[in-house]
C-alpha cells in the first residue's frame, strides 16, 4: 500500500459529521474540500486555526490535496504564530473571520455547495507530510514534528482495532479537546473520519455542553476528552446519556476518577499515552491496570538508558519523555516525568525553555519557573519567581502572553529581592520548593 | 476597600478560592474583565469556576446560553447571573 484515501467506507448520504444546525454528509465534505482546495493560495504550508472540527478538517484535507503541510502550533500566541508563519513559509492562514491574525492574511471558507461525488475518493500518498504539529524546543523556538499522512493512518487504524471502533456500536466522536492538538487530531479527526463515524464539529467545555452533544449525535458515542473534563462531569448532577466509551488522555487519569467515570457514564474508560512527537503510542483501562499496552505496530527499544518508541511511520526512533521501566510481556509503567518536562492541560514545555523567555523580558534581571506538586484529575498551573525592580506583575504577564502558550502563563507570578541560587548560580529544585512555600503560606494571611 | 455588594464578595471569594489566584478578592473590580486581559483567566478556569458554581448554588452553566459570554464579563455580571439562576 502506498496510497490511502481521504476518508474511511461512506456512501455519498452518509453522515459523516454533526454542525452546530445539523448533520453534513461525506458528499459535502468532499464537494467543500475540493471547492477550497481549487481555491487556496500557492503556499507550502498553512496556518489552520479554524474553531469548528468540521470547518477545520475542510481545510486540513484541502491542504493535503494542494500538498500544502498543515501547521499546528501549540501556542496561539499572536508572536508564535507570527513565528511559526515566517520560519515554515505559511503565507496566509484559515481562520475564523472574528479572530483575525495581526500580520497573516486569513482566507475563509467558501459558503456551502451543493454535494457532488466522486468516482473514486482521493487518495493520498503514505509518505506525505501533511501535518507539523509544533512542541516547545529546547532552543527556545518550536519544534516541528512532521506527521506523514502514513502516521496519521496507521495510529487511527491502531486505535481502531484496539477499541473496536468500527461504526458498529459506537457510531459518533464527540470531544472536548481541541483538534489542532497531536491527541485531538488524531482521536477526534482521524479515528472517525477513517472509520465512517460522525465527527461531532463542536466542542463542548461544561458538562451541560457535553449532555447536550451526547445527545445530539446518531447512535452511542466515543468521547475523546481528558481528566480535567472528566472530574467536572462527574461532579456536575446532569444525566448523560448511554455511550460506547470514554477515551481519556492529556495527563494522567486517577484509579478514583476513572472508577466514578465508569459508574456514571456506564462505559469503560480507555486512556491513551501519547505525545507529539511520537502521537498515540499505548493504551490501560485505568480501572485495571497501571501498565500500558502499545499500540499494534508501535516497537520499544534502548538506546543507552533511554527506552525508545520506534514504528514504521516514524523516522528515526522517539526518546519518552517520561521515565518508564518497561516490562517482560512489552507493557510498560510510566515512573515519573523526566527532569526539566513540565506538562499543563497536555502541553509540554521545558522549564529551560520558559526560563529563558522570562529572562529575555526587558527589565527582569533574574527569573525562575516552577512546577508545583502535581494534584490529581484537575490542572495544575505553574508559579514564577522574578526579580525585577521597577516593573508590576501586569507588565511581566503582559509580555509573556505574547511569547509563551497562555497555559503556562504563572500563577501566582512572585516578586522576589534575589533567588536562592547556591554558589555555583544553580537553582535547588528543593530552595525553590521552600520558597514556593513561604510565599503561599505568606498569601493566605495577607487574604486574611 | 472597593465597592462591592455582600454577595459580590461572595463570588469573588468563590473565585480566588476555586482557581487558586494570589489576589485579594475585596481588590477585584466589579465592572473589570475577568477573562483575558484582567484577571487573564482561560478555559480551564472557566470549568473550574463552572464547577465551583455548580457545587455552590446549583446552576449548571451551558455555552449554548446567549448570555453565557455576558454572564461571565466581569464579576458583577457573573454574581448577577448566579443569583438569578441559583437553586440552592
Amino acid at each position: 500500500m502506498v496510497d490511502a484515501p481521504l476518508i474511511g467506507p461512506y456512501q455519498p448520504d452518509d453522515r459523516l459529521a454533526w454542525e452546530i444546525d445539523g448533520p453534513r454528509t461525506a458528499g459535502q465534505l468532499l464537494s467543500e474540500v475540493v471547492r477550497l482546495a481549487d481555491s487556496l493560495p500557492e503556499c507550502p504550508t498553512v496556518l489552520n486555526l479554524l474553531s469548528s472540527r468540521y470547518e477545520f478538517l475542510i481545510g486540513f484535507f484541502a491542504a493535503v490535496l494542494r500538498r500544502q503541510v498543515t501547521l499546528l502550533p501549540q501556542s496561539h500566541a499572536s508572536d508564535t504564530l507570527r513565528q511559526i508563519a515566517k520560519e515554515y513559509g505559511a503565507r496566509y492562514c484559515l481562520t475564523n473571520p472574528e479572530h483575525p491574525i495581526d500580520g497573516i492574511p486569513c482566507v475563509g471558507l467558501p459558503p456551502p455547495s451543493p454535494s457532488q461525488w466522486f468516482e473514486k475518493v482521493p487518495s493520498i500518498p503514505l509518505s506525505q507530510v501533511v501535518a507539523i504539529a509544533f512542541t516547545s524546543g529546547s532552543t527556545g523556538t518550536p519544534t516541528p514534528n512532521r506527521k506523514t499522512w502514513g502516521a496519521l493512518i496507521s495510529v487511527a487504524q491502531a486505535t481502531a482495532i484496539r477499541f473496536g471502533v468500527n461504526g458498529g456500536d459506537s457510531r459518533s466522536v464527540v470531544a472536548t479537546v481541541p483538534h489542532q492538538h497531536m491527541f485531538g487530531l488524531e482521536a477526534s479527526v482521524m479515528l472517525p473520519i477513517q472509520q465512517g463515524l460522525v465527527m461531532h464539529a463542536g466542542r463542548p467545555l461544561f458538562p451541560e455542553d457535553v449532555r447536550t452533544a451526547l445527545e445530539a449525535v446518531p447512535g452511542k458515542a466515543v468521547l475523546v476528552t481528558t481528566p480535567f473534563h472528566l472530574r467536572a462531569c462527574v461532579a456536575a448532577p446532569v444525566k448523560l446519556p448511554p455511550m460506547g466509551m470514554i477515551l481519556s488522555a492529556t495527563a494522567p487519569l486517577s484509579r478514583e476518577l476513572a472508577r466514578q467515570v465508569e459508574l456514571k457514564f456506564r462505559a469503560p474508560v480507555q486512556e491513551i499515552f501519547g505525545f507529539a512527537e511520537a502521537g498515540s503510542v499505548a493504551s490501560r483501562r485505568t480501572v485495571e491496570t497501571d501498565d500500558w499496552l502499545p499500540l499494534d505496530g508501535i516497537m520499544l527499544g534502548q538506546e543507552g538508558p533511554d527506552w525508545t518508541i520506534r514504528a514504521k511511520y516514524l523516522p528515526y526512533p522517539v526518546r519518552f519523555p517520561d521515565r518508564v521501566s518497561v516490562h517482560d510481556d512489552g507493557t510498560f509503567r510510566v515512573l515519573g516525568r523526566a527532569e526539566d518536562q513540565v506538562a499543563v492541560a497536555g502541553h509540554r514545555a521545558s522549564l529551560g525553555d520558559l526560563n529563558r523567555t522570562l529572562l529575555e523580558i526587558e527589565g527582569v534581571s533574574d527569573g525562575a519557573f516552577f512546577t508545583p506538586d502535581a494534584q490529581e484529575d484537575s490542572v495544575t498551573r505553574l508559579m514564577a519567581f522574578v526579580v525585577a525592580p521597577g516593573k508590576t506583575e501586569q507588565d511581566i504577564q503582559q509580555a509573556l502572553r505574547t511569547r509563551i502558550d497562555p497555559v503556562f502563563l504563572p500563577r501566582p507570578l512572585v516578586f522576589v529581592p534575589r533567588l536562592p541560587r547556591n554558589e555555583t548560580g544553580k537553582l535547588p529544585r528543593e530552595a525553590l520548593r521552600d520558597l514556593a512555600e513561604r510565599c503561599m503560606r505568606r498569601g493566605t494571611r495577607d487574604d486574611a | 476597600m472597593s465597592d462591592l455588594s455582600i454577595f459580590e464578595q461572595e463570588i469573588a471569594k468563590l473565585i480566588v478560592q476555586a482557581l487558586k489566584l494570589k489576589v485579594d478578592p475585596s481588590a477585584i473590580e466589579p465592572e473589570a474583565a475577568l477573562f483575558n486581559e484582567g484577571l487573564g483567566l482561560d478555559s480551564i478556569d472557566a470549568l473550574e469556576l463552572a464547577l465551583a458554581i455548580s457545587q455552590t448554588y446549583g446552576y449548571q452553566l451551558k455555552s449554548s446560553d446567549p448570555d453565557i459570554k455576558a454572564n461571565f464579563s466581569s464579576l458583577r455580571a457573573l454574581s448577577r447571573a448566579i443569583e438569578k439562576h441559583r437553586t440552592k
